[in-house]
């Protein structure tokens, strides 16, 4: 057990600690099939990001990667409509190759919405590895761009083996792993240790203790990203869960906020983010 | 404001497949307990589900002497073949502290309804004595929930580990329905706004604190409820009021 820590008491009196923002950097919206979402809209979302203290979520609509009748104008639409909290991934399909081609053509023209992709490939069942998402791949790997996976160990669609081939193939991009190859975690560390812009994100890890202490322990924290699934899990659960692993408080800010405003640096300015 | 923070959903002992740092002992657990800032717990061993349901309660009876901030939950069976309920079931469960049931019937193979459990779980009902079902720990399904609810309808009933994805759909719809109902809120708090939203709906009164310990982080669930946006009087409720009116409550 570790001591408890200043951080750990600051969030726990207070909820939100000033100097130690939150980044979310894998958050969704909207609603989904599978499960009632309590807060599905872009205001429900602001309203809970003030209040618990998050300075951006990075997200992907659920209908720009479930509902191509929808695609990622519900993005832009909510980007758009708060700001000063919301950025999103632009969705990719590879199921609609043609969509794919337009929606990278335009990236450019949302300059102010988007900072990186997002694929969902064990959902779209195509692997992160076909030429269909190569557009996507292009334009990230270019201008080193975030390409969140959505990960499964031993994924044929998102696993070990087809990160490592796009981790060879795109050497630029800085590629996510959303739920860092759940339960291949000797996979998912030595992944990190061989590629230098990859980076493990948290969501559903923290769903087993001790992972994240293996993680730090192998790998330090450098590497290591928050996320939640937002609006899918909550803030405050995630929070406290990194907060009660057994890692320094300087392990929790480097997840926090640190190493995300590293990777959103390239893109635009996170701490110029105006909202309190 | 911390709330006291009486958890109903805490493990220990050593599990047939391996956990990380799980308490190995009751004195391992409240350490963990008081690292957390854990007040009382209602604790089982692992060893009831994993080894054997007899020796498993046996072995937490023993472990519980004396210890003043844990209750216990005794491991059923099938009564027709008297490896658990026998006459005097109901007195060994007060001298040993033990206030609540717990049931795997998948994992124990038996059925979980009133075939099997008739008389047991009326007087169960009757004396008030919570009986607890996992959604996750090889415990119960929805079905088996919805069915066992169904012949027994005014059985006080946890449930347990709800699910890693929202479960309002399920649980919703018991908690309208039966008023002895009650969610424990570990993987609830991991819902965003799943506090809050059954709160408002249903009432503080039907959610209890429960961390998962060891599987999950405890800070994880304290943290979420201790800054729901909910009134603080129902924050209290749901950290340790309930469960320690259903304890209370209960007649052995």
């Amino acid at each position: 057990m570790k001591k408890t820590t200043d951080l750990k008491k600051a969030f726990f009196a207070r909820g939100r600690v000033p100097d130690c923002p939150i980044y979310d950097l894998h958050g969704h919206m909207g609603p989904s099939y599978g499960l009632h979402i309590n807060r599905e809209t872009a205001a429900q979302a602001d309203t809970v990001l003030k209040r618990v203290g998050i300075r951006l979520l990075v997200f992907c609509h659920h209908a720009a990667l479930m509902a191509p009748d929808i695609g990622n104008a519900a993005n832009i639409k909510a980007v758009r409509a708060f700001p000063d909290r919301l950025r999103a991934y632009c969705g990719i399909n590879p199921n609609y190759p043609d969509q794919v081609k337009k929606d990278v053509a335009t990236f450019d023209r949302y300059t102010d919405v988007y900072v990186g992709f997002k694929l969902l490939a064990d959902y779209h069942a195509i692997p992160i590895t076909d030429p269909r998402n190569e557009p996507a791949w292009a334009l990230a790997e270019a201008r080193a761009l975030p390409v969140l996976l959505h990960t499964w160990g031993n994924s044929v669609y998102d696993g070990q083996t087809v990160i490592r081939k796009v981790a060879e193939r795109y050497t630029q991009a800085k590629i996510l792993l959303g739920h860092s190859c759940h339960s291949c975690w000797d996979e998912a560390i030595q992944l990190v240790k061989d590629f230098p812009n990859v980076y493990l994100e948290l969501c559903a890890v923290m769903d087993e203790r001790g992972i994240l202490e293996r993680f730090v322990g192998e790998l330090g924290s450098e590497r290591i990203i928050f996320g939640t699934d937002y609006p899918w899990f909550s803030h405050h659960y995630y929070i406290g869960t990194v907060l009660g692993a057994v890692i320094s408080d300087d392990d929790c800010r480097n997840i926090f906020y640190r190493n995300a405003e590293k990777i959103l640096g390239g893109v635009f300015n996170a701490k110029s983010l105006t909202a309190k | 404001m911390k709330p006291t923070f009486f958890d109903a959903n805490l493990c220990f002992g050593r599990p047939i497949r391996t956990v990380y740092q799980p308490a190995k002992t009751a004195a391992d657990l409240q350490r963990v307990m008081a690292h957390a800032g854990i007040a009382k717990g209602l604790v089982w061993h692992v060893a009831q589900r994993d080894y054997a349901a007899s020796d498993g309660n046996r072995l937490l009876a023993k472990a519980l002497a004396g210890r003043k901030n844990m209750y216990g939950c005794w491991v059923i069976l099938p009564p027709q073949t008297d490896e658990i309920i026998t006459p005097d079931f109901f007195r060994r469960m007060q001298r040993n502290r033990i206030m609540a049931l717990r049931a795997f019937p998948d994992y124990h193979r038996y059925l979980l309804n009133r075939v099997v459990f008739g008389k047991f779980l009326d007087e169960v009902t009757e004396r008030r004595i919570p009986l607890l079902l996992s959604l996750e720990k090889s415990s119960v399904t929805w079905p088996v929930v919805y069915q066992i609810l169904a012949e027994f309808p005014n059985l006080t009933c946890i449930l347990c580990d709800i699910g890693i994805w929202n479960s309002d759909r399920f649980t919703w719809p018991l908690l309208e329905t039966y008023p002895n109902v009650f969610l424990e809120t570990s993987l609830l708090s991991l819902e965003d706004g799943g506090i809050e939203e059954t709160v408002a709906r249903y009432g503080a009164e039907r959610l209890l604190f429960g961390s998962n310990f060891p599987e999950r982080y405890p800070e994880g669930a304290m943290l979420a409820i201790q800054h729901a946006a909910i009134p603080t009087a129902d924050k209290k409720k749901i950290a340790s009021a309930n469960l320690e009116g259903l304890i209370q409550g209960a007649q052995l």
